[in-house]
């Protein structure tokens, strides 16, 4: 065989096996790059949906206050407003199920109109407020309470103006407004004559800005046995500033309700009743504040107290992505939201499925 | 050229073929153009929804006319989410820097930095305009 014929065939064979191999190492080399840009595409198209549920307040734009309406498109935008993430406060109380005219999660899945989206909304204050009671002394008259009070921020502490509340059978306390650097103790004395149990309620605020309030409530027994969990009693559901205390079961008597924000509190007057729930109309406090609302009542044999808030804050709703990321691409968009004049921690989970 | 050769010159064909195409893969292994845009647009509109929201009741102004730069760090560090480091600067109408103190909440140790420049008017009784720039990134 002549010599250039080997060399052809040498460089003929050199050639097919780096075709293959250049085939072989684009497909390879392109093909991340190529998911990538799908799933930058769907990020920005969820991105693009997870605004489009803040930035819209939905059909009817007053969907939230008609207790009975369903949105026929959903958006939690207040209706009106010129401040772009400023929500209505009833669309986010009804997100919540705890409230008995909350829409479900299938009647939002349809109003969003896109059957291959799944999502979850929280809301929840910008940081957090935690409440430890760690002692209690007991005296002849009176009882003292030590609590420790948290604020912080992911771990963080947060410097924070504090005002509590203490309420128990026929009693209400007001403190002055303290501040704390992240973590304080503070003492709460209340008579020995006053049924339990008792509820603390503290909201702090932000030194650096007064928009951003956070609040927890903290029930313990005084008087009485330890309190029973929330909702055992009643189901409070906020709505168009009015509030609906639904009976768990017969034979529950309420007395005092009180509606609580920072700056200003306020014993309500019951509008109407009936055996089975009551309702009492809620006062537009001028105060960037969320508004506690705490229900006192009798059971056949104890004093109880129920609490809410409103805007019914902090809610989880929708879908729980936690065991599915693996199939599906799912992503979280957090915006700082405006309710009612407060500010809040709004974080959209959108996912479908990984294409 | 003559006959004997040409095989020869057909293998220089195929190694020179060889290095072109593997060079071509080393540099489009390094496009990664979209996902660093796309990083920072998120950080951009994070920090630009914060400004917005630190105006809409006037706060970023009165801390600017107070001159009290200790809060407006803590307020943004406060609505930002955590682990974004920020660094704040505010010019006046000629360009003139006006904080005194760094607004910052940390170094920044990544390359991935977003900017945004936002224009705050005071609400107070005599008007002033500012311009701020806040660079944004992601803290290692």
């Amino acid at each position: 065989m002549p010599t250039i014929s080997i060399d052809t065939f040498f460089a003929c064979s050199l050639m097919v096996l780096l075709m293959i191999s250049a085939m072989a190492g684009a497909s390879k080399l392109l093909y991340p790059h190529i998911n990538n840009t799908v799933d930058m595409n769907i990020a920005e198209r969820y991105a693009s949906v997870s605004k489009y549920l803040l930035l819209n307040d939905g059909t009817p734009s007053n969907w939230g206050q008609n207790c009975q309406g369903v949105p026929e498109t959903i958006g939690l935008a207040k209706a009106g407003s010129d401040n772009p993430y400023t929500l209505d406060i009833d669309k986010v109380s009804r997100l919540n199920n705890e409230n008995l005219y909350a829409v479900s999660y299938a009647q939002i899945f349809t109003a969003l109109e896109m059957p291959d989206v799944s999502f979850r909304i929280e809301i929840e204050p910008v940081f957090e407020v935690a409440l430890n009671l760690t002692e209690a002394f007991e005296g002849a008259n009176k009882t003292s309470y030590e609590f420790e009070i948290l604020t912080e921020k992911q771990g963080f502490p947060v410097q924070a103006e504090l005002k509590f509340y203490v309420i128990a059978e026929n009693y209400l306390e007001t403190s002055h407004a303290c501040v704390s650097n992240g973590r304080t103790y503070m003492n709460v004395t209340i008579s020995n004559d006053v049924n339990g149990p008792a509820l603390l309620v503290v909201f702090a605020r932000s030194v650096s800005n007064a928009e951003i309030v956070s609040f927890s409530a903290y029930p313990f027994a005084h008087n009485s046995p330890e309190p029973k969990p929330k909702g055992t009693f009643l189901r409070l559901s906020p709505l168009n500033y009015t509030l609906n205390a639904s009976l768990i079961y017969p034979g529950i008597n309420l007395s005092d309700v009180y509606a609580l924000s920072f700056n200003y509190s306020s014993t309500l007057t019951q509008t109407a009743n009936s055996s089975q729930s009551a309702t009492y109309n809620i006062p537009h406090f001028l105060d960037p504040s969320p508004t506690l609302i705490v229900v006192t009542g009798r059971n056949s044999t104890s004093f109880f107290t129920e609490w809410t808030a409103y805007p019914q804050i902090p809610l989880q709703t929708g879908a729980n992505f936690a065991s599915s990321t693996a199939l599906s691409n799912v992503f979280a968009y957090t915006y700082l939201v405006t309710i009612n004049s407060a500010l809040y921690k709004c974080t959209v989970w959108l996912g479908g499925p990984r294409q | 050229m003559k006959n004997e050769n040409r095989g020869q010159i057909r293998i220089i064909e195929a190694f020179l073929a060889v290095l072109i195409i593997f060079s071509s893969f080393a540099i489009s292994a390094n496009l990664t153009v979209t996902q660093t845009v796309t990083n920072h647009d998120n950080l951009a509109s994070t920090g630009l929804l914060a400004l917005v929201k630190l105006d809409s009741d006037g706060s970023l102004g009165k801390y600017i006319e107070d001159r009290d730069w200790a809060a407006l760090r803590d307020a943004l560090n406060l609505i930002l989410p955590a682990g974004i480091a920020f660094n704040l600067t505010v010019y006046d109408g000629q360009m003139q820097q006006v904080n005194t103190d760094v607004i910052s909440n940390c170094g920044f140790s990544s390359e991935d930095i977003a900017f945004v420049e936002y224009v705050c008017a005071s609400q107070g009784s005599n008007f002033h305009c500012y311009m701020i720039h806040l660079y944004l990134a992601v803290a290692a």
